[in-house]
């Protein structure tokens, strides 16, 4: 469930730019938890592009953030983390140890994949003319920003051909 | 809390310096972010809160919380957990472990808890493996589970922790999962809040040890909010007759919360304190009952 408590026929214009701006941040705090996770595991190609992500995401928190902040100034805030879970952020266990760079971006196509669904399905249930446009604007920027994971696993040279399994230790029976 | 009621902390000030070590993808992570929300949500300053664990992957998060932590040793959680209780009654005390701490070598501590009902919360990060020592049977581990400790299958019927709670009458009973981190942490907050003892069980898949069946995607197919099939958690045998789907489906939410929470034991120590303290003997007089004149 990626909503509780919002229900998005009656959402406004506000509610709306509070959501987006939360599910940017959620997607944000998500995949620096990624980099660090790679990081201390010494992954650091995944770790750079998990870096990357971030700053992606915090860049369109920012722009939608703005964009908040000129139509309904300081107005208090509605929409809370609490309404929301995993709309664009990759679930827990999408990261590995030792993940190849292919497998942090496709991590990430995937996500941006599951925004759009998300945009996209809310899409009929929306009453508000100006809420739809926006939720079609954010469905459209979750296309491009694939089209962006796309052209960057294109620039990647052939994997290695090791899987997660030539890592892992043998079990040790006690 | 602020005097708006607001809490003042935000998620953040409750994390360490330490980084985790567990491994990437591992379900704790999401655990410890839920007890962070969930902490902040509370407002208790980190100096209020004293988090104790036992040994294991899971065993390693008081670490990772700015809060009073003792990583103790394996299986008693609990029980160092109640001392501190009983000698700082002040202080906010949350156990944490995992399946095998807590129901296997520390099983036996969970019912005396229960029944004294002391005002603590208990996290169980249940991944049906002994992850940290590299896959051996645990004691909620699926009969039949290929392990390095049962290469042709478990021949064991795997303990059910939710229903073995219930059994032994404890008065808050919930589950969570990274499946939903907004619920675990609504979870965790509720059941810090209970005033006795509150058992969350959180189903967190082993990505290195784990069978696939025991990770988020699969987890996510068998997900079923206990709110949205309209579960009244005030009834004690409709929750353990949920309780049962354990291992098949996914209960999110709060099996039982006693809506009439007997005293816990702290008030009832201190009642008896304030009873024996009017015909106690004073303090400088004590020695003399030991003493033949």
């Amino acid at each position: 469930m990626a909503l509780r408590g919002i229900d998005p026929a009656k959402q406004s214009m506000m509610d709306a730019l509070d959501l987006a701006i939360l599910v940017e941040e959620e997607a944000q705090e998500r995949y620096l938890e990624f980099a660090l996770q790679m990081e201390q595991h010494r992954t650091f190609e995944a770790a750079r592009f998990f870096r990357q992500m971030v700053e992606n995401e915090a860049k369109h928190g920012r722009e939608l953030a703005e964009r908040r902040v000129q139509r309904f100034g300081a107005a208090p805030r509605t929409v809370t983390r609490a309404m929301l879970f995993d709309v664009e952020a990759p679930d827990y266990d999408a990261a590995r140890a030792f993940m190849t760079p292919r497998q942090a971006m496709e991590a990430a196509l995937a996500c941006e994949v599951k925004a759009q669904v998300f945009f996209d399905g809310a899409l009929p249930m929306l009453k508000d003319g100006e809420v739809h446009a926006l939720f079609e604007e954010l469905r459209d920027e979750e296309i491009q920003h694939q089209a962006l994971v796309r052209a960057e696993l294109d620039k990647l040279g052939p994997d290695s051909g090791l899987s997660d399994e030539d890592f892992v230790d043998e079990p040790a029976a006690q | 809390m602020s005097l708006s009621g607001i809490s003042e902390y935000q998620p953040k000030d409750y994390k360490s310096d330490l980084k985790p070590i567990w491994c990437p993808g591992c379900g704790d992570y999401s655990v410890v972010q839920g007890i962070y929300r969930a902490l902040a949500a509370i407002g208790r300053p980190p100096h209020e809160i004293a988090f104790i664990s036992g040994i294991g992957c899971s065993s390693r998060i008081p670490g990772y919380t700015t809060a009073y932590g003792f990583n103790t040793v394996h299986g008693r959680a609990l029980p160092i957990a109640q001392g501190i209780k009983l000698a700082n009654p002040d202080l906010l005390v949350l156990a944490a472990g995992g399946d095998g701490d807590g129901f296997s070598i520390g099983g036996g501590h969970i019912a005396h808890l229960i029944r004294r009902n002391m005002d603590i919360t208990y996290i169980v990060m249940d991944n049906q493996i002994y992850g940290l020592t590299k896959g051996q049977l645990s004691p909620t581990s699926p009969k039949g589970r290929n392990t390095c400790t049962s290469r042709l299958g478990s021949l064991e019927e795997p303990v059910n922790p939710l229903l073995y709670v219930l059994a032994y009458g404890a008065g808050f009973v919930a589950q969570a999962a990274p499946t939903d981190l907004a619920g675990m942490a609504a979870v965790i907050e509720e059941a810090i809040r209970y005033p006795g003892f509150a058992f969350v069980n959180i189903q967190s898949p082993c990505v290195t040890y784990g069978e696939e069946a025991q990770q988020v995607k699969h987890l996510k197919t068998i997900a079923e909010s206990l709110e949205s099939i309209g579960h009244n958690p005030a009834d004690r045998l409709a929750a353990m007759d949920l309780a049962q789907d354990y291992g098949n489906k996914l209960h999110l939410g709060v099996f039982y919360r006693n809506p009439e929470p007997p005293p816990t034991y702290g008030d009832l120590v201190k009642e008896r304190q304030i009873l024996m303290a009017k015909d106690a003997v004073p303090r400088e007089r004590i020695l003399d009952l030991f003493i033949k004149h």
